[in-house]
């Protein structure tokens, strides 16, 4: 659970050294450039397509228990 | 009069200066100031230093000094000062997880692990930069964090490594004796072998997950980064164990016992020639043949294996994928994951909301397999050996997807899938630095069945008798 930032909070975060780097990303938002989002969901197909190769029998079950 | 610090104490190994602080050399106090003191003034220097927590440190440590004068021992750890990754709470104080969106998050509590190691007494003196949000989106330059790139105290040219960067440099760097770091899928080894030092990551369910950022939780590990194996040994004996607030613990304890496993001379340690000789960087092959020549000399056995042949990088990238975008889909659907440094691991979190369920249930099925397999490999080899990292660190400004050997070796060998697999199938593994090429470290990596851990600090252990690279100082 995560609660508002106090003033004292926001001292400690502008009295450290990562303040500079803090505000310098906080000025320069990037959106991904169009071919950047193209080459992600390539990334995702080829990630299915070799996945796809495997051969699974009906048996094997994923690697995560659910307990009732 | 106040003890004087130098760097024999600055780079001492935890045991080292347990000894010294218990024959009184110095105090608590006065260690736990002057390390924070040296992490506040150096840590800006490799963007190491997340949140300086000096002042509650000295607190701590003043504590520490009236149960060393009550003689109220609590082991190798007490007063000894530590930093730990920012993706770990500390209730009251800023946790970023790297990522500017997070600037301003505060906790009302703290990880499991933190609260561990203060009830040994060690005490925290700051937290320390990473990749943003782990690198889970998959990134593409070392700037991607709000931090700014983690710069290698061996070479300020030269990446730390990620997504643990600021817990590598900053134990390298002599800014901390030890740091907690965690992997996903090479985030402990990875900044480990590129800064040289000694990391380990254990089993998957050994140390508790509550209080840090969740990427993926199926993998996530949190694991210690430290001047030796004994070192590791140490911590991790103060951080394992079943926590009830983590769903994934395995509740196991462990207790650090490596003069219980078996001796070298009667281990198999399988490894994959063409990943010294082809996958390994020219430069660093050298070192990495002197490696295998001090493996050798412990006795042990060493066999050539392959890993079964599975899509292991198409796996790891699916199912961390799939589970960071569940994590961090009000990040993703606000539109606040633009403000990430990253454009690839924008792209990446982004279109990791459309892996379809199949996709990721097709996963974690084949995930099985892994698993199934990769315990029968372990049933001829105790250990697998390869080299943590091909060669060492990239330069900062270069892309992180550069740096595959042309032309490709035909032969797959283990190094190249072994991170991915180790992680899928949660095994634990020990980077140890074995050298150098072109001035800065390279090392090897131990991997070992579930829950070996001890049988991998102790071939560290013996490996770091006969070798003396973990005891190497960079030039600050």
């Amino acid at each position: 659970m995560s609660r508002k930032m106090t003033r004292r909070d926001l001292a400690a975060v502008l009295g450290s050294a990562a303040t500079v780097a803090v505000v310098r990303a906080q000025n320069a938002p990037v959106n991904p450039p169009e071919d950047l989002n193209a080459a992600a969901k390539n990334q995702l197909r080829q990630n299915a397509d070799a996945m796809a190769k495997v051969e699974l029998s009906m048996s094997t079950e994923p690697a995560f228990v659910f307990k009732a | 009069m106040a003890a004087e610090f130098t760097d024999d104490i600055f780079f001492a190994t935890v045991s080292e200066l347990s000894t010294r602080l218990k024959a009184k050399e110095f105090s608590a106090v006065e260690l736990v100031r002057a390390f924070a003191q040296r992490l506040e003034q150096l840590g800006p220097r490799y963007n190491a230093l997340a949140l300086p927590l000096t002042e509650v440190a000295i607190r701590h440590a003043k504590e520490v000094d009236k149960d060393l004068k009550a003689e109220r021992h609590h082991g190798t750890l007490q007063g000894i000062p530590f930093g730990a990754k920012d993706l770990l709470s500390y209730s009251g104080h800023p946790t970023t997880w790297g990522a500017s969106p997070y600037a301003a998050q505060v906790f009302d509590h703290t990880a499991t692990v933190l609260q561990k190691l203060e009830k040994t007494g060690a005490v925290l003196v700051g937290k320390l930069a990473m990749v943003e949000l782990a690198g889970g989106g998959g990134y593409r330059f070392p700037a991607a964090s709000m931090f700014g790139p983690g710069l290698n105290p061996w070479d300020r040219t030269r990446w730390s490594g990620g997504s643990s960067s600021g817990s590598g440099s900053a134990v390298a760097a002599g800014l901390v004796p030890f740091a907690l770091g965690s992997e996903t899928s090479g985030s402990i080894l990875t900044p480990s072998a590129f800064c040289g030092v000694t990391g380990l990551r254990p089993t998957y369910g050994l140390v508790s997950r509550h209080g840090a950022m969740a990427l993926s939780w199926t993998m996530d590990k949190v694991g210690p980064m430290c001047r030796s194996a004994e070192d590791c040994g140490l911590v991790l004996a103060a951080i394992a164990g079943g926590d009830s607030a983590d769903p994934g613990s395995a509740h196991k304890s462990f207790y650090y016992t490596p003069q219980y496993a078996r001796p070298a001379k009667n281990l198999r340690i399988g490894y994959a020639p063409v990943d010294f000789a082809e996958w390994a960087d020219p430069a660093a092959r050298p070192a990495f043949d002197q490696a295998l020549a001090a493996v050798r000399e412990s006795g042990a056995q060493l066999t050539e294996v392959k890993l079964p042949d599975l899509p292991y990088g198409a796996l790891t990238s699916t199912v961390i994928l799939a589970e960071a975008a569940s994590v961090f889909e009000p990040l993703i659907v606000s539109g606040k994951v633009d403000q990430l440094a990253d454009a690839k691991q924008i792209a990446g979190l982004k279109a990791a909301l459309e892996i379809s369920a199949t996709d990721y249930l097709r996963a974690m099925r084949i995930r099985t397999l892994v698993r199934k397999q990769i315990r029968q490999l372990f049933a001829d080899v105790d250990v697998l050996l390869a080299p943590t990292r091909p060669g060492p660190a990239p330069k900062i400004n270069e892309p992180l997807d550069k740096h595959t050997p042309d032309p490709k070796p035909k032969d797959p060998g283990l190094g190249s899938s072994l991170i991915p697999a180790g992680n899928l199938a949660g095994l634990p593994a020990l980077s140890l630095p074995c050298g150098f090429a072109d001035g800065l470290p390279v090392a090897i990596q131990l991997v070992g069945t579930a829950f070996s851990e001890n049988l991998l600090l102790a071939l560290g252990k013996d490996f770091q008798t006969r070798t003396d690279w973990h005891r190497k100082r960079p030039k600050l």
